[in-house]
């Protein structure tokens, strides 16, 4: 009966250093990762378009990690016969980091660019450089979120790069650069399909800067080559939302039959307006009478899932999942359904026949 | 905010190492401290079960292959010496050393080996 032998030594490293295993290991070849976070905050580890939680975890096992150090299967493959192999111990540890993946921490993004709205070249605002501007590497530097993750939410914001910094348009003022390009369609007829960059930029660029009509023209549609030609299709779905935002937020509610009536009269002719667009912007309560209608944004709820729950029902006690489904889309994690964070989270009941969901415990 | 950078330490692939999982402490025979000293012989069977001999104490033991592997990172603080053409501090930096896809568990109780047992006379 042979026996393959190996030695192994133990070395105490002389210089301080940490060797820390972590589990999970987003990938063989880190090309770069970044543990960010402030002293008031739990680190996170950022990849390049991913972010995941950072727990220590100990063990009350000794873990001795042996470089050099090989599997029977390896020794089986490398053929040595009888060999004594020297190995040193690196060294030893009574715990290890775990990731677990979670949700990138996206509030604080729109938090910052909301310090300083744009509102336009002209703004005295603009003339004044007291004001707070973030370039891309400010906001990887207070962002707990991959780079990847930052540009989604940047792009989802409807957020500009101008001058190298990161701006949130003031809504009033992407509100006037969107019915600029819409009274132009109109006027030349176009197609919402097809819009053309280039006459676009030639008939609005007196009244506002090209490079915002452009960026108008990224936000609400969707950009095309045909024919060496740059066109835009643009989108009804979110033409008609921004629009129902721009009547909600004058006042705290609206009787919905009126509503609805002055939505698709303001919507650009030919857009056919449907209560599904405003889902996660405008909440419908069809138990009042009249019937109503209401703005409720769900990036100004917050981003803690107990916080968020708690917030939803101090608004109204019982929800149906269809109503909720877009005020907690955003929560579910990697594997979570809106069904696990509702079972979670909420106590279910029928009411008129209804599932509906209502808060665990009193709700001050 | 801090930023901690983690980057591989070569160029090429990345090392494969072994993690060892004892139960209990390791303690030095002589006051000397563990560094530089033996900790002991691990052997395979033939059917590929290690064994690790400790003092005069024997383990039986298992390979299980990580299915969450594990990555080692050396802790790297700047020295006067880290400064890079830019002129000053890069920060602290974990550099991934290794990667660790198995580990040899040791969980049963050591059995002491007897090597002279006194016959009855």
């Amino acid at each position: 009966m042979t026996i393959r032998r190996a030695a192994a030594e133990l070395v105490r490293p002389q210089k301080c250093i940490t060797q820390t295993p972590i589990q999970g290991w987003p990938g063989w070849d880190a090309n770069r990762l970044v543990i960010r976070g402030d002293k008031d905050e739990q680190a996170v580890l950022c990849s390049k378009d991913k972010t995941y939680d950072l727990r220590i975890a100990d063990t009350s096992n000794m873990l001795l990690f042996i470089p050099g150090c090989k599997t029977p299967d390896q020794l089986k493959m490398e053929e040595t016969h009888c060999n004594i192999i020297h190995t040193e111990i690196f060294g030893f540890s009574n715990n290890y980091w775990e990731l677990r993946r979670c949700r990138p921490k996206l509030k604080k993004l729109k938090k910052l660019l909301m310090e300083n709205i744009y509102e336009g070249p002209d703004s005295q605002k603009e003339k004044d450089s007291n004001h707070s501007k973030y370039t891309t590497k400010d906001l990887l530097d207070q962002i707990q979120a991959s780079e990847e993750e930052i540009m989604t939410q940047l792009q989802v914001l409807n957020a500009c790069e101008i001058e190298g910094y990161w701006r949130i348009l003031d809504f009033d003022y992407e509100m006037k650069l969107l019915n600029h390009v819409t009274q132009l369609v109109d006027s030349e007829s176009w197609s919402f399909d097809k819009v053309p960059l280039n006459p676009c930029l030639q008939e609005l660029g007196p009244l506002e800067p090209e490079e915002m009509i452009e960026h108008c023209l990224k936000c609400y549609g969707k950009k095309y080559i045909e024919e060496g030609e740059v066109y835009f299709e643009l989108s009804a779905d979110k033409i008609c939302r921004a629009t129902a935002q721009m009547l909600l937020q004058n006042a705290v509610k609206f009787n919905l039959a009126e509503f609805q009536e002055v939505w698709q009269q303001s919507v650009p002719e030919g857009m056919i307006t449907s209560l599904d667009q405003l889902k996660g912007l405008a909440l419908v309560d069809r138990h009042s009478r009249p019937e109503i209608i209401f703005l409720l944004k769900v990036d100004d709820l917050p981003e803690d899932n107990q916080e968020r729950f708690n917030s939803l029902f101090s608004l109204r006690e019982k929800w149906t999942e269809e109503d909720i489904a877009p005020y907690i889309q955003d929560l579910c994690g990697e594997k979570q359904t809106i069904g696990a964070l509702l079972t979670k989270y909420s106590r279910s009941s029928i009411q008129n026949g209804v599932k509906v969901y209502n808060s665990r415990r009193p709700i001050s | 905010m801090v930023q901690i950078v983690i980057s591989s330490a070569g160029a090429g692939g990345l090392a494969e190492w072994v993690l060892m999982e004892l139960q209990g402490e390791i303690e030095a025979r002589y006051s000397t401290g563990l560094a530089g000293n033996l900790l002991g012989d691990l052997h395979y069977t033939t059917e590929g079960i290690p064994v690790l001999i400790v003092g005069h104490h024997i383990l039986y033991g298992k390979i299980i292959h990580l299915e969450k592997p594990f990555a080692v990172l050396v802790k790297h603080t700047p020295g006067e010496q880290d400064c890079d053409e830019l002129g000053c501090k890069t920060g602290t930096q974990y550099l991934v050393t290794a990667l660790i896809k198995n580990k040899i568990l040791f969980k049963t109780r050591p059995k002491p080996i007897i090597t002279n047992v006194p016959k009855k006379v």
